[in-house]
């Protein structure tokens, strides 16, 4: 609660900043404000607080999941600085929609009502369909805003009626009286709550984009501004697969047989389709909007192999695969301005004259394909214990395999880098920039060669 | 007391990361003051630790620490019922490891300023060197064997990268090779012992292990495995026969290197292990066994080769090999305090022995063939103070340090065996013969090098000199640490070390000869008589019949020939082993890879890329499209859940 009330705030706040034009003062305050959010949500550990009949739990899930996401935010706005230094108009509208999309991704994490859920999928969905097209000029990302809006507006209604399906059966929104229906229920559930629930796995599949409800994403990532894209395949992705975690988990526990076939197929589908498409991508931009995708499979394999590890497992899948991913945007945004476009070709010879930036890149690359002793490593370790503790060997194997093709893509910037002659040139990135880059890679080491500090948290 | 103890690794860490990362930007000035600082103040801190080690064990009456030795940092790892903490193991046992290191540690990086000043890697040395010790430090303070192996892998790598620290040099790099891949041969038997130790006790810990050690019966074979295979570690770590060879070669590295890594410390990490699992090894007295034959081999092989080579760096080399030799040979005696004495001695006076080579290398300009030196007395007065004491310490002449180290591992070997006692006094003896060797050929007689070169010829900066001083006190006077009540000492070392090695004198087999006060003396007198005989001899041969070493003198005879080709090892190693694996490798590359793996993997990938090609057509751009694929599948879930099933 203490995180919505701050970070609308703060979001507030930016926009009066906006109307006194204190345009300078932007950054700096947003950069300030959210350690002070991040520190307010770590207050509310092991309080577990219900607010408001039970609409939002704060309880220990809630506080580690938003810490990372305020988190991620924070090292992404690392980045907006450079990144938008040449735009001349206010920012103000941009960074307050940024600000109020986490606000939804909060909602997402601590509902405990299904309207909730809703409400806080909403307030996301709309906050970005607004950022994806928020380069006016750019005619991909004007096609990217409308795609997106047009699917995205139609699979929300899939959402709502599964809602409203559930309700119709159960007669509550509430994630433990539906639990307590399930429970009564389980060897006769009338097919109304069925289809309720199918319903709403769709729903939600779109939003965390699961094959085969996935084809907006590759188009909207690439066509949205790269630093907007970055929030997407990392915190929005990460609330939307909570989201859909604290769900399955709560509510519908005790009628696993019934849903985990079909997750199980669409988790398979999205590591194999998004890993072999991401083979044929030829700019880093695409190619991280599949692996993102893959990613998404990976972690609703934690969902699926539900067991009390699983939430430490997601949450340290979130928090590597994040950082890393920050990471590679981080650098991507460097190339794209130095270049103008995201080709492996333009990575090429870059190592010769900017070491910190090849090396961050590089190590971004590693984690996420899963080389010890990055983060992405353990990430992948402790994903695939669970997931073969729990007896889904096949699901090890396929994930294994997709793991293994992934390799493919994820070291042909590495290649470029290192081992391509190319043009010389400088990519100008600035002290403060590097120092970043760096903080994240070595963030990202860190994590892997210490992962027990996070692995045993919730 | 506990971050005191945290601090100590850490400084090490430190200086390597701000000299590795600032790397050659670091003015010279800063980066040995960083180099050489990071060490002073684990010394110090080292110090600290020692000071209040001593103060607990006087004032505990049973020898026992009252604290806690063992010190939690966090738990490393934990997969299944593994539990692998971070913690270190502060007894004197590692306290006296500590001070070695990090107090002979410092005097080398203090000399490595002078000696290193022209180089242009001079950062990138210090670097290298901080790291050395961060491992070792990791070595001697883990409290299990994975923190262990931590520290012996990395002192390893370090141990590589510094051999082949001048890389542009090919020769070099074949060293520093050769080192790594002996030394993995060595890690290997090291890693199985762990797992084995793992499937017995269920536990990597020391304390654990150790005391559920002491409830198993001596000569059980697990025991024997496991500690033949933990050997085999320190076989390689320790250049003991037949993984030796790479030692010698190692002399590429700077001097400093030599003196620290291949003289002081890392070789000797493989007796620290030993006497660290002293319980184990007393448990299989067939182990026992073994490494006393490695050893007295070792030791007398070593010193054979010694006489014959005409390198400084390798005569040292191979002198280091066998005076390991000797320390082994104590601890299989159960005389594992001996073993330690001579470990600290052999740590004062060979490093000693190597800094002050390199002093006379650096007046020389890098010259080390002792064919080409002589008559250097009188022009590196201080230089040849320093390695005359050196010499007289090794060889075990008394009052120096070396002469009472040495006779306690002999008067332990003289309590089993008179033959071995023997065989071991002659292995004495020949250290005594080659340093003399050395010392006439290299400070005595006439300058046998370029005549032009003579007159540059110049005394080492004080920097050096300072470095060279202390080590010769340390020589000279480290002897008082355990003087045996013989001379009317108080084995203070014995004592101090007493704890650790407390609750194994069970173990220990009994002596099969007790030796009087009386006895003691002669074997001295005996063992002083021959050495100044073997003195007379060097003397007479290189000094006054100035017999120098040449082509003509190789030819003489069969055994000569082949102890000046090292008993042709290197060349047997080649054909029997090298050779084979090369042409071993070859076909594999050939036939297995080239012609099955490859065309198997090249398919995967091939089938992986069509997949790919396919696939990524589904990604049209078009909205329309995108639906009708979405609503196909949303019927399809649909349809199968609630109607199919």
């Amino acid at each position: 609660m203490n995180t919505i009330i701050a970070l609308t705030v703060l979001g507030v706040a930016i926009l009066f900043l906006g109307i006194l034009k204190k345009n300078s003062w932007l950054l700096p305050t947003i950069l300030a404000g959210i350690p002070i959010v991040l520190i307010l949500t770590i207050t509310g550990w092991d309080t577990n607080r219900h607010y408001f009949n039970d609409m939002l739990i704060v309880d220990n899930y809630a506080v580690t999941f938003n810490s990372v996401m305020i988190f991620s935010t924070f090292l992404i706005f690392m980045f907006a600085g450079k990144y938008y230094h040449l735009v001349q108009r206010s920012l103000d509208d941009i960074y307050a929609i940024v600000i109020f999309a986490l606000v939804g991704c909060v909602l997402m994490t601590s509902y405990g009502n299904l309207i909730m859920l809703f409400l806080g999928i909403e307030t996301l969905s709309i906050a970005l369909y607004i950022l994806a097209g928020s380069h006016k000029e750019s005619i991909t990302s004007n096609e990217a805003t409308l795609k997106y809006f047009l699917l995205g507006s139609f699979l929300s209604g899939f959402l709502l009626f599964g809602i409203a399906l559930i309700y119709g059966a159960s007669g509550t929104f509430n994630l433990d009286g539906i639990n307590s229906y399930v429970i009564n229920h389980a060897s006769h559930l009338p097919p109304i709550f069925k289809a309720g629930l199918f319903l709403m796995i769709i729903g939600l599949a779109f939003k965390i984009a699961i094959v085969p409800f996935h084809f907006w994403a590759p188009d909207v990532y690439e066509g949205t501004p790269t630093l907007v894209s970055a929030f997407m395949v990392t915190v929005v992705k990460t609330a939307s697969i909570i989201a859909l975690f604290r769900l399955f988990s709560t509510s519908f526990s005790a009628v696993k047989e019934l849903w985990e076939p079909t997750l199980a197929i669409l988790a398979v589908l999205t590591i194999l389709v998004g890993n072999f498409t991401g083979l044929y991508q030829t700019n880093l931009k695409r190619m991280l909007a599949y692996s993102s995708i893959s990613h998404s499979g990976y972690m609703m394999l934690a969902v699926i192999a539900f067991s009390h590890s699983s939430a430490n497992t997601l949450l340290f899948y979130a928090f590597a695969y994040s950082v890393a991913t920050i990471l590679a945007f981080g650098v991507l945004i460097l190339v794209r301005e130095a270049k103008g476009n995201d080709l492996f070709t333009s990575f090429r010879g870059l190592a010769k004259r900017n070491p910190v930036e090849a090396f961050s890149l590089s190590v971004a690359m590693l984690s996420l394909t899963g080389i010890p002793p990055l983060a992405g490593f353990f990430a992948k370790y402790y994903l695939f214990f669970t997931v073969m503790d729990k007896g889904y060997l096949w699901l090890m194997i396929i994930a294994i395999v997709g793991s293994a093709v992934s390799a493919v893509y994820y070291f042909k910037p590495v290649i470029s880098m290192y081992l391509e002659e190319g043009q010389e040139f400088d990519l100008k990135a600035g002290v403060a920039y590097r120092m970043s880059l760096l903080f994240l890679a070595i963030l990202t080491v860190l994590t892997g060669v210490l992962p027990f500090f996070l692995i045993n948290l919730i | 007391m506990n971050i005191l103890i945290w601090l100590i690794p850490l400084f090490p860490l430190l200086g390597f990361l701000i000299l590795g990362l600032g790397f050659k930007r670091i003015p010279k000035a800063i980066a040995s003051f960083i180099g050489t600082g990071t060490i002073g103040i684990s010394f110090i801190f080292s110090i600290i630790l020692f000071i209040n080690s001593t103060h607990q064990i006087t004032s505990s009456p049973v020898h026992q620490l009252t604290s806690s030795p063992v010190h939690h940092l966090f738990t490393w790892f934990s997969i299944g019922n593994l539990t692998i903490p971070f913690s270190f193991l502060i007894d004197p046992l590692s306290i006296l490891m500590l001070l070695i290191v990090t107090g002979v540690g410092f005097i080398i990086h203090v000399y490595s300023v002078g000696y290193m000043g022209h180089d242009e890697g001079f950062n990138r040395f210090f670097a290298n060197m901080n790291l050395f010790v961060f491992f070792m430090l990791l070595l001697v303070m883990g409290a299990n064997y994975p923190v262990m192996f931590i520290g012996w892998e990395g002192v390893g790598l370090c141990s590589y990268l510094l051999i082949g620290f001048w890389f542009r040099n090919h020769e070099f790099n074949a060293a520093a090779i050769k080192a790594f891949i002996m030394n993995r041969i060595g890690d290997l038997g090291f890693l199985l012992g762990m797992f084995l130790l793992f499937t017995t006790f269920k536990s990597l810990n020391f304390n654990e292990i150790f005391s559920l050690a002491k409830g198993m019966t001596p000569g059980n074979g697990t025991m024997v495995a496991i500690t033949l295979l933990l050997f085999v570690g320190a076989i390689g770590k320790s250049a003991q026969i037949p993984l030796y060879t790479w030692l010698p070669d190692a002399m590429a590295g700077p001097t400093p290197v030599s003196a620290l890594i291949h003289a002081a410390t890392m070789v000797t990490a493989g007796v620290y292990m030993i006497a660290r699992s002293h319980i184990l090894y007393l448990l299989a007295p067939a182990t026992m066994n073994v490494i006393t034959a490695v050893s007295l081999f070792t030791a007398l092989f070593a010193a054979t080769i010694a006489i014959y080579q005409n390198d400084i760096k390798k005569i040292l080399a191979y002198s280091t090999i066998s005076q390991l030799g000797y320390m082994f040979l104590g601890l299989s005696m159960g005389a594992f305090t001996g073993a330690m004495f001579h470990l600290t001695t052999h740590a004062f006076f060979k490093a000693l022995l190597f800094l002050a080579a390199g002093s006379l290398i650096h007046a020389l300009n890098g010259e080390q063939d002792i064919r080409k030196m002589g008559g250097l007395k009188s022009k590196l007065t201080k230089t040849w103070w320093t390695f005359l004491i050196g010499t007289v310490a090794i060889s075990g002449i008394p009052p120096f340090s070396g002469f009472f180290s040495k006779d306690e591992i002999l008067l332990s070997v003289f309590r089993n065996s008179i033959t071995l006692w023997t065989i071991a006094t002659i292995g004495a003896l020949l250290t005594a013969f080659y340093m003399f060797r050395l010392l006439f050929l290299t400070f005595y007689g006439k300058y046998r090098g370029q005549a032009d070169r003579e007159s540059s010829i110049h005394e080492s900066p004080k920097v050096m000199i300072i470095p060279l001083i202390t080590l010769a006190v340390l020589s000279a006077l480290g002897g008082i640490i355990n003087l045996p009540g013989l001379f009317g000492g108080s084995t203070m070392l014995e004592q101090y070390l007493a704890p650790v090695f407390a609750g194994a004198e069970q173990f220990i087999r009994p002596p099969n000869y007790s030796v009087q006060p009386l006895t003691e003396w002669l074997l001295i007198a005996v063992i002083v008589v021959y050495i100044g005989a073997m003195v007379l001899i060097a003397y007479s041969r290189w000094m006054k019949n100035k017999l120098v070493p040449d082509a003509k003198v190789i030819e003489k005879s069969f055994f000569t020939r082949l102890c000046v080709n090292k008993f042709y090892v290197d060349e047997a190693y080649d054909a029997v082993i090298v050779k084979p694996v090369l042409w071993f490798s070859r076909i594999l590359d050939e036939i297995v890879d080239t012609g099955i793996i490859d065309r198997v993997v090249t398919g995967t990938g091939r089938v992986t890329v069509w997949t790919g090609n396919t696939v990524r057509y589904l990604q049209t751009g078009h909205v329309g499209f995108y639906l009708f694929v979405m609503i196909g599948a949303i019927i399809a879930i649909l349809v199968y859940n609630l109607l199919i099933l």
